[in-house]
């Protein structure tokens, strides 16, 4: 024991490296391409059919039509009933959905690796029988409706919603993936299967395989299963571009009893395909998206204003926000914008230094490993591939990417997307309390929640 | 039915002079190494009057030890390319790091250093930062969500006043307010000696090498006394109403009862019973109020794994124009009916490979077989029980659930939480 000095942090030993796990792509005869990742750790399948009809490729009056089309495809098919498919599934202790984010909907399974007939048989019947009946409809309808009703007093989701009625105004982003009262009360079973005749094909469609399984095997039953399924009739991606803040917009959402203030502020972020995403993805950590970084310090450790605080890229296909949340102390809150601020304007005025850079490198390329433990795990990372078209070898690259990147190019990145001066800024909390420590920032705009 | 034979954890256990015992689970298919240390104290270690204390502890064993500055704790994890976090609930406090395997050192020295040198680190600045920082989360997860302080209202309905369990682990920010340093030093000195606690190291290590790795950094600490438990009274809750109303736009109820602890058959039972009831589309619960009734927006289940005596709980979210004793009324004849007609093989089945596939699914990670192999070991001195509830689902049959059910379960039994939304709108 006595040769331990126990001031100096312990040298690392032998490094192991790393390799993502390998995967193919495989095309079917009618476009539908696989995406093959087997691994023999557990005896475990995790099958995901991503298909281009997202809440990104609603049409004008259809909020919350993609997502309501995406809960609805498996309550119920032409030939089975949602209780029918939820027993099939569940008696066998599986993992059976349906739904639908910005970007695609999706169809999966979670598994025993020798269930895979049984699994696959249920999603091709799910995403090419989907009977939309009129009863299901109606009771997703109305789930929806309590959902946004709930939301009403929920901190988090107020700040949201105001949040992207702000960053996204003008465009299909604006309102919430679930929709609104008014497009909700207007959305019906033919909406549904018109949107599934519209999007819903082989064309653009991924089926993403993670687990115990051989490829080989497993491609040709995919194949009998979809590639007689005929493509859809609209395969254009849509593009959203909404317009840049050009000045701070303040925004409260009044709560007079509230206990705390919720924060989010922030402004349009950057494509997940974006050169510049490497950057970006560390100028974001550095600011505020690990732990360590400069506002979770500041707000946490140095003042206690909060629990947490956070920045966070959010990536969609077109442009995603860039998004710093925390629940504050309401007699905190226009010193803890005001701090955020700060630290905003220090990342672009200043070069991050040398070891701060070099930590969080340190951290994203350390840390990779860590995050691909489960089939989930490699399936996201896949899936990510797919839907923002990252090309094959990003993984591969991507350590020696984030190594390569300089403090220059992190001063770069917070000058071109760090906009202390065009941003949203909203706080769901007691107004009374709130403004008068928000005034000085901006007009400030009272909503109800 | 299926095999539960690959569940099983392997694991090596060695005990230091200084009494704390180290769990090995080698497992080296990924360059990674999980750090898994349990003290066996939580909120029910404290006093009535002075809750909250032992999660306020967890936050100041981040602020650094002798020779660990105050941030760098997780600056030196994130650096190793690691993460890290802790944890308190009612019976232990965690803490827990996965790190590339090659820095597994730096993770045995910033245990270590916190284990046997915080008292010199501790300082009235610290303590009063966390205890903000508490109060915030406290502020976050309970005071300013919505049904937030619900559930600490029915652990007093459930369990008394006075007993261990009756407070929430976050504790009361009045009693928040009184932590002081004394208080600090004493916590520390009485609860985190190496006796009371077990470290697991679950990943890839050098299995000649690692016993004496730990050594290296552990065994000097000094061993502490014997830590006592409480041994509390175990009550049979009595059937109980109580109405709240909160900054909600729907009701919510909660129905709950107080059924043998973890690690029993009994607990087993009750958990495969909550599985049976709401988990998953197809249960009965789900199928009834949600598809069709249409009375309830959601519904689900709990089991709580706690030493003293569990929880069963029921909780769901009314939907407009639907009364809360609709709900009790719908709940309490699926129940009813269980009691009286017992339930169907194909009930327990279908939950027995629920669980069977969620352990699978959480064996994929090192930190929650790193977590499992602790908590068998702090609650019952054995980590091969660390897969043992598994083995223990294939025995139970569905007498044994309805049993279970009529002995803790009916109607006397059970206390029933209504939040309601405010009436001043």
């Amino acid at each position: 024991m006595s040769d331990l000095d126990r001031s100096i942090p312990p040298k690392a030993g032998e490094w192991r490296p790393f390799d993502f796990p390998s995967f193919e792509r495989r095309r079917l005869r009618n476009g539908l391409d696989v995406v093959c990742a087997p691994t023999k750790r557990f005896p475990l399948l995790s099958l995901d059919l991503l298909l281009p009809a997202g809440g990104y490729h609603a049409g004008p009056g259809e909020a919350g039509l993609p997502s309501l089309h995406g809960d609805l495809l498996d309550e119920g098919t032409h030939k089975k009933t949602a209780i029918e498919i939820a027993n099939e599934v569940e008696r066998i202790g599986g993992y059976l959905g349906s739904g639908s984010d910005w970007n695609v909907a999706s169809v999966g399974v979670n598994l025993l690796s020798q269930q895979v007939d049984t699994g696959l048989a249920l999603i091709a019947d799910i995403a090419r029988n989907p009977a939309f009946p009129d009863d299901e409809v109606e009771r997703l309808r109305r789930q929806r409706l309590t959902e946004i009703l709930r939301r009403r007093s929920q901190p988090g989701s107020l700040a949201q919603m105001t949040f992207a009625r702000t960053v996204f105004q003008g465009t299909t982003f604006e309102a919430p993936l679930i929709g609104t009262e008014d497009s909700l009360e207007q959305l019906n079973r033919d909406d549904c299967v018109a949107f599934y005749k519209r999007r819903m094909g082989p064309a653009g469609a991924v089926m993403i395989a993670v687990g115990d399984f051989d490829p080989d095997a497993l491609v040709p039953k995919i194949d009998a299963a979809f590639g007689d399924w005929e493509k859809q009739l609209d395969t254009s991606e849509p593009t959203i571009s909404p317009e840049p803040l050009t000045s701070v917009e303040v925004h409260v959402v009044d709560r007079p009893n509230a206990a705390q203030t919720q924060l989010q502020l922030g402004h349009l972020g950057i494509s997940r395909n974006s050169p510049d995403h490497p950057r970006v993805l560390l100028m974001n950590a550095i600011f505020g998206g690990i732990f360590t970084s400069r506002i979770n310090l500041n707000l946490r450790e140095r003042h206690g204003f909060t629990y947490g605080a956070t920045s966070q890229l959010v990536y969609r296909r077109g442009p995603g926000v860039l998004a710093m949340r925390a629940a504050v102390a309401t007699e905190s809150a226009g010193t803890a914008v005001q701090e955020v601020l700060h630290e905003m304007r220090r990342m672009r005025e200043e070069p991050v230094s040398e070891d701060e850079l070099r930590d969080c490198q340190d951290f994203l390329v350390g840390v990779f490993p860590t995050t691909l433990q489960t089939i989930g795990d490699i399936a996201r990372r896949l899936e990510d591939l797919v839907v923002y078209d990252l090309g094959e070898k990003y993984y591969e690259s991507y350590p020696d990417v984030l190594r390569h990147v300089s403090q220059d190019d992190i001063q770069d990145a917070a000058q071109r997307y760090l906009h202390p001066d065009r941003l949203a800024i909203v706080a769901v909390g007691p107004a009374d309390d709130l403004l008068p420590q928000l005034a000085e920032l901006g007009e400030v705009r009272v909503h109800t929640p | 039915m299926m095999d539960p034979a690959p569940v099983h954890l392997d694991f090596q256990r060695h005990t230091l002079d200084n009494g704390l015992r180290l769990i090995l689970h080698h497992q080296p298919h990924l360059p990674l190494v999980a750090t898994n240390l349990w003290y066996h104290v939580g909120s029910k270690n404290e006093e009535p009057g002075r809750t909250g204390f032992a999660h306020l502890f967890e936050h100041l064993l981040f602020q650094g030890s002798e020779h660990v500055d105050t941030n760098d704790h997780f600056r030196l994890i994130q650096q190793a390319g690691g993460t890290a976090n802790g944890s308190t609930w009612f019976d232990r406090t965690n803490y827990h790091a996965v790190l590339p395997s090659h820095r597994l050192d730096l993770g045995l020295w910033l245990e270590a250093d916190r284990m046997g040198f915080f008292l010199p680190a501790i300082d009235q600045e610290k303590l009063d930062n966390q205890r903000d920082v508490v109060m915030n989360e406290r502020r976050q997860r309970i005071d300013n969500q919505p049904y937030g302080r619900a559930f600490e209202c029915l652990l007093g309905m459930l369990y008394g006043e006075g007993h261990p369990y009756s407070w929430p682990v976050i504790g009361y920010m009045e009693d928040l307010e009184k932590a002081n340093l004394d208080d600090v030093r004493r916590f520390f000195r009485k609860f985190y000696v190496p006796n009371n606690a077990v470290l697991t190291l679950a990943g890839d290590f050098d299995p000649h090498r690692v016993v004496e790795q730990v050594e290296r950094y552990f065994a000097a600490i000094p061993g502490g006394a014997p830590v006592d438990q409480p041994t509390p009274e175990t009550r049979i809750a009595q059937t109980q109403q109580h109405v709240e109303q909160d900054d909600v736009e729907l009701a919510r109820i909660y129905m709950g009862f107080v059924v043998p602890a973890y690690g029993t058959e009994e607990w087993l039972a009750a958990n495969l019973l909550a599985t049976v009831l709401a988990d998953g589309k197809s249960s009965p619960l789900y199928e009834d109020l949600v598809y069709e009734r249409q009375i309830a927006q959601d519904v689900s289940t709990y089991v709580f794994p706690t030493e003293l005596t569990a929880a069963f709980l029921v909780i769901a979210t009314a939907v407009p124009d639907t009364t809360p004793e609709a709900l009790y009324a719908a709940i309490g004849e699926h129940l009813d009916r269980y009691i009286k007609n017992g339930l169907a093989e194909a009930d327990l089945e279908r939950a027995r490979n629920r669980l069977l596939m969620t352990h699978f699914h959480q064996l994929q990670t090192l930190e929650r077989r790193a977590d499992l192999l602790s908590r068998a070991t702090v609650l019952f001195d054995d980590p091969s029980k660390a897969t043992a509830d598994i083995e223990g689902y294939m025995r139970q049959t569905p007498e044994d659930l309805a049993s279970v059910l009529r002995r803790y379960g009916s109607e006397e039994n059970r206390v029933l939480l209504t939040i309601e939304p405010e009436e001043n709108a």
